[in-house]
């Protein structure tokens, strides 16, 4: 071995090295670091350096000479598209290296090619020993996650642009096929079956199914219940004769104008032969607008009904799909569908209010769990209590029963607009749940001191309690006096530490993921019962021990996280690990729902592309994290 | 050839006027077991090997420098890299500030520096380009000042490479510099030993790796390709 030979290479090497980011602002000592510990690898046109097959990544990569193709593996179609081509001082694959897996990118020699390689143990040394490259990295992963963001928004784009634009066809607006009945058949028949099927209209169609005739809700009342005509005549004799056609392939622009031209709610959409292909209603081509959300709020706050309510509750359905399309995170969508969700529960409450006389009594409506932090997706059912105050004046039973009488009526209008009635029975209509101020201090007392099992439980539930109408102060009382109790009672808090260490992340020592847990559903995650329970879980925690009034799990994250003195680079990981796994809830459920089934939270790891389960294993690190700063306060 | 009958006094005796040390490495390398040949080259160590000599020509040449990188298991890994200083051509004639005369100091370099020379090669398969008349240096400079003669073979580079590569047009009869131009391989300091002998390194394995893919995948199947090409063109 010969010092003044290997300074030579060296030098060399570096002063290559020092004409490419991140090399050039590197520092000499660990330039020089880099340099001593790699060696040069030849590739010939063709040859695979990289790949999944590969098993874990073990080295550094960086191009000396000559062009690598970089190809993300896996994944859906236009492979070609994304591939990349990397040059002299570029370096691969900083993602599977710092994962500590195989890269799902494949990276081909595309003529010779020199490589520089650094052994993983190097790289790691290196990242340590130098700030410009750790940051290099740092930023590498989080591009990786603008890039995520960036690929859903490509995903939905489509989508979006066939359900947004007033320019999309009629054959692409009319979903579900179209309710017809011959003239003949009787007014009983038809009203029973728009009854039946939740229909607007039903459009009348001779023996060639060309739409002859057109019969609208509205016209029950005005031609059928005021002339008191038999139900027992033929459709034919009330319906609108008639009726607008277009064919499928005009489009929504055209069928708005026709509705204006006309002062009709209706068009039918027909094919070539005229034949009846579907039924497209102003509502339709409302939402095409994507009504916007001061729209919906306003159309949310002037409801004088029910009916309107629950319309407004699917558009927001619909604008919260919209905002996931157009990539917005999910931490704004939860809050969004909540804040949304809210004016709709508050109009319910002030429908209901008419008919129910509260006057002079003090109390607030609460809700609970997600609702109550803030965090709802598209699946979420009720979770709400009432809190009174009770003067001497008045009698416990008798307000009580009052105070029932009007929750059940909103729990039961709550259920008619989408948020379907609590399994659990957590609604303000349970008796439980319908407390003054004092018997809610006092159940948070007992829980707090005797933390059993199902106190945990409830902990976990009703501690995020938030008011969503009334006297909001009778909230802020009840939160000052658990703080009161928490304060007091240290053992509860470690109860409650030990309660959210119960689950742990699902990452495996050897498969990136654990996806056993359930037998029902092999290869799944549960990401909320494995991934967003344990953020709120350990931010609850911190929040009560730190005395943060907040419910929402970023914000008690936020707020309790200063007050621990968590570094904020390593806060903000942790919310950007807790918000992809919303964001992958919301958009599964999404998917779930548009096939019909009912929402879950099951994940399937190998049906993400490689970023994503690179931001999912990162987002579960994150909060094995947060476990460790439990176990860490709690000496658990 | 005078250099040659040397061979075999050197195995045989010993070198007089060595240390007991340096004869101990000398040993130590003889202890060594020979490289085996037969291994996958991404599974050996080559020693690429550039020399200097002196510019007199003929037999009169002598080794001025020698460097020398390994190529291990494929890679080339800069620690393990080789160079010597034989000779201080500037200084012939004047006594060196010790008092002993010039040669002698001369000598007694050239000496730890053949020893080092050989506890870095060992046995592994030596690659050069033009590789006989790098061979004939170290050949002569081992049995001068080690008595040893190198057992292992000697690879050309410039025999493998225009079998391999007969695809490579006028490029291939430009000696080094053709092919470092065609592979666009940059010098860090043409005519140095240490960079030629890094050069070398790179198209060995770019060598290597074609010849990998054509069937010849370890050193003796380089050996038997290269004395095919000989054959060929004495005949030819």
């Amino acid at each position: 071995m010969s010092n003044s030979a290997t300074e030579m290479l060296v030098s060399a090497t570096i002063t290559f090295l020092r004409g490419y980011p991140p090399f050039d602002r590197m520092e000499a000592e660990a330039l020089r670091f880099l340099v001593e510990h790699v060696k040069l690898a030849h590739y010939p046109k063709g040859a695979r350096i990289l790949a999944s097959e590969m098993g874990v990544a073990r080295t550094l990569h960086i191009v000396q000479r000559g062009k690598v193709r970089a190809k993300p593996g896996g994944g859906a179609g236009n492979a070609e598209h994304s591939a990349v081509t990397l040059g002299p001082g570029q370096c691969f694959s900083i993602g599977a290296l710092m994962a500590q897996q195989p890269s799902s990118t494949a990276y081909v020699a595309r003529e010779d090619v020199f490589c520089y390689e650094l052994p993983a143990d190097e790289f790691f040394s290196l990242t340590q020993r130098s700030t410009v490259f750790n940051l290099f990295c740092t930023q590498y992963i989080a591009g990786l996650l603008d890039q995520s963001q960036q690929q859903l928004q490509l995903q939905f784009a489509q989508r979006a642009t066939e359900q947004k634009t007033m320019n999309s066809p009629l054959s692409a607006i009319v979903k579900r096929e179209p309710v017809a009945v011959a003239p003949e058949t009787s007014i009983r028949q038809v009203v029973e079956l728009m009854a039946s099927r939740h229909l607007g209209s039903m459009v009348v169609v001779d023996s060639a199914q060309q739409p002859i005739g057109i019969f609208t809700l509205s016209d029950v009342l005005k031609r059928i219940v005021l002339p008191g005509v038999s139900l027992e005549q033929t459709i034919a004799s009330v319906m609108s004769p008639a009726p607008l056609t277009l064919p499928l392939a005009a489009n929504a622009h055209d069928a708005a104008l026709t509705m204006a031209m006309h002062a009709v709610r209706h068009v039918l959409a027909v094919d070539e032969g005229g034949r009846l292909k579907g039924v497209v209603s102003e509502r339709d081509l409302f939402k095409l607008q994507g009504g916007g959300l001061r729209q919906i709020r306003h159309s949310i706050d002037s409801a004088g009904s029910i009916e309107v309510l629950r319309h407004a509750r699917e558009d927001v359905r619909q604008l919260s799909l919209t905002m996931l399309t157009e990539g917005v995170g999910g931490q704004e969508i939860t809050q969004f569908i909540s804040t949304l969700n809210d004016t709709v529960t508050r109009r319910i409450i002030e429908l209901n209010l008419d008919r129910h006389d509260l006057y002079g009594i003090d109390w607030a409506w609460l809700s609970f769990g997600s609702e109550g932090r803030d965090e709802q997706t598209f699946t979420t059912d009720q979770d709400n209590g009432i809190v009174y105050l009770l003067t001497d004046l008045m009698d416990r039973e008798q307000t009580q029963l009052r105070f029932l009488e009007f929750a059940r009526d909103v729990n039961d209008d709550l259920d008619k607009c989408g948020f379907p009635l609590c399994k659990g029975n957590i609604m303000a209509s349970n008796p439980d749940l319908c407390l003054t101020l004092e018997e809610w201090e006092e159940r948070f007392a007992r829980w707090v001191r005797t933390p059993e099992p199902q106190a945990l439980l409830n902990a976990t539930i009703f501690f995020d309690f938030r008011p969503l109408y009334g006297r909001f102060n009778l909230a802020h009382r009840l939160r000052l006096s658990l703080f009161r109790q928490t304060q007091g009672n240290p053992l509860f808090l470690r109860m409650l530490a030990q309660n959210a260490l119960g689950v742990a992340p699902p990452l495996g020592r050897i498969r990136d993921f654990v996806t056993g847990a359930d037998p029902e559903h092999p290869g799944t995650i549960d990401v909320k019962k494995y991934g967003v329970r344990l953020f709120t879980d350990a931010a609850r925690v911190f929040a009560l021990a730190r005395q943060v009034e907040a419910t929402n799990t970023v914000s008690r994250l936020k707020r309790a996280g200063a007050l621990m003195n968590i570094a904020r680079d390593d806060l903000a990981a942790s919310i950007e690990g807790f918000n992809f796994l919303q964001l992958l809830r919301l958009r599964h459920q999404h998917f779930e729902q548009e096939h019909g089934r009912a929402g879950d939270n099951l994940i399937r790891p190998d049906e993400l592309n490689e970023i994503e389960r690179r931001i999912l294993k990162e987002a579960f690190r994150q909060a094995r994290k947060l476990q460790a700063r439990l176990k860490l306060d709690y000496q658990l | 050839m005078a250099w040659y009958s040397r061979l075999f006094t050197a195995q045989e005796g010993r070198k007089p006027g060595l240390t007991t040390s340096q004869q101990q490495s000398i040993d130590a390398w003889h202890e060594l077991p020979a490289a085996d040949l037969r291994r996958s080259h991404y599974r050996t160590r080559y020693v690429v090997v550039d020399v200097e000599t002196t510019v007199i020509g003929g037999d009169a040449d002598r080794l001025v420098s020698l460097g020398a990188l390994a190529v291990v298991d494929g890679l080339i890994d800069f620690k393990d890299v080789f160079q010597a200083c034989l000779a201080n051509e500037s200084a012939d004639g004047e006594a060196a500030s010790d008092g002993r005369p010039q040669i002698e100091t001369a000598r007694i370099a050239a000496v730890d520096a053949m020893l080092a020379f050989l506890r870095f090669a060992g046995k592994a398969p030596l690659i050069s380009f033009h590789a006989s008349f790098a061979a004939q240096q170290v050949d002569r400079a081992m049995g001068e000042c080690l008595g040893v003669a190198l057992r292992q073979p000697w690879i050309d580079l410039a025999w493998v490479m225009s079998d391999l590569f007969r695809d490579v047009g006028d490029d291939s009869q430009g000696g080094l510099d053709g092919w470092l131009a065609h592979f666009d391989i940059e010098s860090i300091k043409r005519h140095d030993v240490v960079s030629d002998a890094y050069a070398t390194a790179k198209l060995l394995q770019i060598t290597i790796a074609r010849a990998a893919r054509k069937g010849f995948d370890s050193p003796s199947s380089l050996l038997d390709l290269e004395k095919a090409r000989r054959h060929l063109h004495q005949s030819g």
